[in-house]
């Protein structure tokens, strides 16, 4: 038999693939869920029931009625605080669920420190936002329950339809006189019954149709449950943006830290020695020199102030890497010079276009300078690129730096810490690094900045 | 004098080398880091060690914690510690108890090819030389104390270099002025801060410094 290819084989294989078989898990624990929401009050009314009978044949009625007048508004007390604390509980799991089973990582809410006495602890839990869409969702997620267990239903009962022609004649080789009664077939419609092996193709064809359908039913189901997790046991979206902006200024922090840092050391290790001993030989040519008449040695003070001298200009191209590394004075003339002036600059011949009508505020040019820097000097290390081509381009609010080159490709931002970094200190103003760059090239990677920062 | 140098930059290290090979001196060793530089004085125990602050590995205070464990292990090696800074905290680590053979100045003062050498030959004979800057810091951070303010400021001027670690026949020689006018000034001086009367360059650093609440600490 020829191997299967196209769509037709996708569809044969999507009930067996290891997605599928993981949604089905998913759905099946979801079903338990639900049966264990449902079952649990039922369990504990059933409980408080036959206590009630048996306090009620035991005893006289008298305190069981103030028993009863005293518990339900205990019992409901009970339930509210401990409502918010059981959903943030559940939340976990189901994250963790969501997390294994479908890949999909929800953040979880800021966990709630309660402080002071048991009554303000009380009122926190009581007004626990996060803790109350944790319990709705633990609501909401009861009638789910019901496409989620049809998905695993149509698997699993699909699969024993489908293997009715195989075990038939195996257990129905009785003589014709003999009369067995008919074997059901479930199916999501009812179940129907077959007497014969002929009959057996129909549940053939039933179980065929129900595991086909089971993958579409999983995601479908799942996706709903997806979109009301993300929504609902979430940080939620203001906390998730306070969250990401604490991130963003944590990093920005951080950022600056180590650029003084790292400056303090270029300086120390560099400009600072230089000169230090740029001064130092010019204290012994001094010396050679002496202090008046004939210098003892001319030779070597003249060496020594050729040292010096060539220490002074060594110091001098230091420091002006250095404070052009800080901010590139051609920056003040806008964003397309200073992209052109280091476009020039470059090893690989680079073709610059720029459309920047408007300038975006001094932090984004600076962004993008540097963002552009980078990614070039990435590509002049890495790419074995023959031409890069620099965009920048204003579409309304955004502010687009595009960097292409026709190299060999293969740049991962999760293993270059370098495009890393990029795309952390584009968090910072809310921008976006986009990498393109498939094994073999080329690679392309698009930056959105807005134009305030 | 035998010298042994500690210093990771190369430019520095060739140029210190050089500076004493001008001036007659032996250098036994000129070695980029902490590690060399104690291996280098426990083998040629030289008169005195010329270290650098910031060193590799960690490039934080790689040249100070050696400085320490040398005067520990070799006494009679002096130490003379070089910083692109000045801190007073370094300063009082090292002198801490004795002051005898212990120098901290600032990597400037090299230009100063003189002064340098001087300071380097009084810490090798078990004097001390500390930095001006080090001394104009603590004078600063004491200004209001009390007994500072009686002096003159002439007897101030003394009273730094003196805590620099300078002799009377050197502050004679810095102030233009007779080694009697300088031994006047420092007897004024030990009486109005309170300060006994004590022999030793090293001791009086030592007297000074402790009466600015820096040695110790």
């Amino acid at each position: 038999m020829e191997r299967m290819a196209g769509p037709m084989s996708r569809v044969l294989q999507a009930p067996f693939t290891a997605g599928t078989l993981r949604r089905l898990l998913f759905c099946a624990t979801g079903v338990g869920f639900g049966a264990g929401v449902l079952f649990a009050p039922a369990g504990i009314v059933g409980v408080v029931a036959v206590l009630r009978s048996m306090a009620g044949r035991d005893g006289p009625p008298g305190p069981v009625a103030s028993g009863f007048l005293v518990g339900v508004p205990a019992a409901i007390v009970v339930l509210l605080v401990s409502a918010t604390p059981a959903g943030r509980g559940l939340a976990v799991i189901h994250r963790g669920l969501a997390a294994r089973l479908l890949g999909e990582t929800i953040p979880a809410p800021a966990p709630l420190s309660p402080r002071g006495g048991p009554l303000s602890r009380t009122a926190a839990v009581l007004r626990d936002g996060a803790g109350w869409r944790a319990v709705v969702y633990s609501l909401v997620k009861l009638p789910l329950a019901v496409p989620q267990g049809y998905a695993v239903f149509c698997w699993c009962a699909g699969l024993v339809d489908l293997s009715y022609p195989f075990w038939w004649r195996l257990f129905r080789h009785h003589p014709p006189q003999v009369h067995l009664d008919p074997v059901p077939v479930a199916t999501p419609f009812g179940a129907f019954r077959v007497a014969t092996f002929a009959g057996t193709f129909a549940a053939f064809a039933a179980g065929g149709a129900m595991v086909l359908a089971a993958p579409w039913i999983a995601h479908g189901a799942t996706a709903l449950d997806r979109a009301l997790m993300r929504g609902l046991l979430g940080p939620g979206r203001l906390a998730q943006r306070v969250r990401d902006l604490e991130q963003a200024r944590a990093r920005a922090v951080d950022d600056s830290a180590a650029l003084l840092r790292r400056l303090e050391r270029d300086l120390h290790d560099g400009a600072q020695v230089r000169l230090a001993a740029l001064a130092l030989n010019l204290g012994r040519a001094r010396e050679q020199l002496g202090a008046h008449g004939e210098p003892p040695d001319l030779a070597k003070a003249r060496e020594l102030v050729d040292a010096a001298h060539r220490g002074a200009k060594d110091a001098l191209a230091e420091l002006r890497d250095l404070a052009r590394g800080i901010h590139p004075p051609i920056l003040d003339n806008g964003l397309a010079d200073a992209l052109a002036t280091l476009a020039a600059g470059s090893a690989i011949p680079v073709r610059f276009t720029a459309d920047v009508a408007v300038r975006p505020s001094p932090a984004i040019e600076a962004i993008a300078y540097f963002t552009a820097a980078e990614l070039l000097a990435n590509a002049a290390k890495h790419s074995h690129a023959t031409a890069v081509t620099i965009q920048a381009a204003q579409h309304g609010d955004v502010l687009r730096l595009c960097v292409s080159d026709d190299g060999v490709g293969g740049a991962d931002p999760d293993r270059g810490s370098g495009l890393a970094g990029l795309t952390a200190r584009m968090r910072t103003v809310d921008g976006r690094l986009y990498v393109d760059s498939p094994p073999g090239g080329p690679t392309r990677i698009a930056v959105e900045l807005p134009m305030q920062a | 004098m035998r010298v042994v140098i500690a210093e990771d930059a190369a430019l520095m290290r060739e140029g210190l080398v050089g500076l004493l090979a001008d001036r007659g001196h032996t250098v036994c060793a000129a070695v980029p880091d902490a590690g060399a530089l104690l291996a280098a004085v426990a083998a040629h125990r030289p008169d005195v060690a010329v270290v650098d602050v910031r060193m590799p590995p960690t490039h934080t205070d790689e040249g100070l914690r050696a400085a320490l464990v040398l005067r520990e292990k070799h006494p009679g090696t002096g130490i003379l510690v070089l910083s692109q800074y000045i801190e007073t905290r370094y300063a009082a680590r090292l002198l801490t108890g004795n002051a005898a053979g212990v120098g901290y100045l600032l990597k400037d003062r090299v230009a100063d090819v003189a002064d340098f050498v001087d300071a380097l030959t009084r810490v090798a004979a078990g004097g001390t030389a500390l930095d001006p800057e080090v001394v104009r810091q603590l004078l600063g951070a004491h200004r209001d104390a009390h007994g500072l303010t009686d002096l003159t400021p002439r007897e101030r001027e003394v009273l730094a270099l003196m805590a620099e670690g300078r002799s009377n026949a050197g502050i004679a020689s810095v102030l233009t002025i007779t080694g009697g006018v300088v031994e006047k000034h420092v007897a004024n001086i030990f009486t109005k801060l309170g300060l006994p009367q004590t022999e030793g360059d090293n001791r009086r650093v030592l007297a000074v410094l402790r009466y600015l609440g820096s040695a110790g600490t």
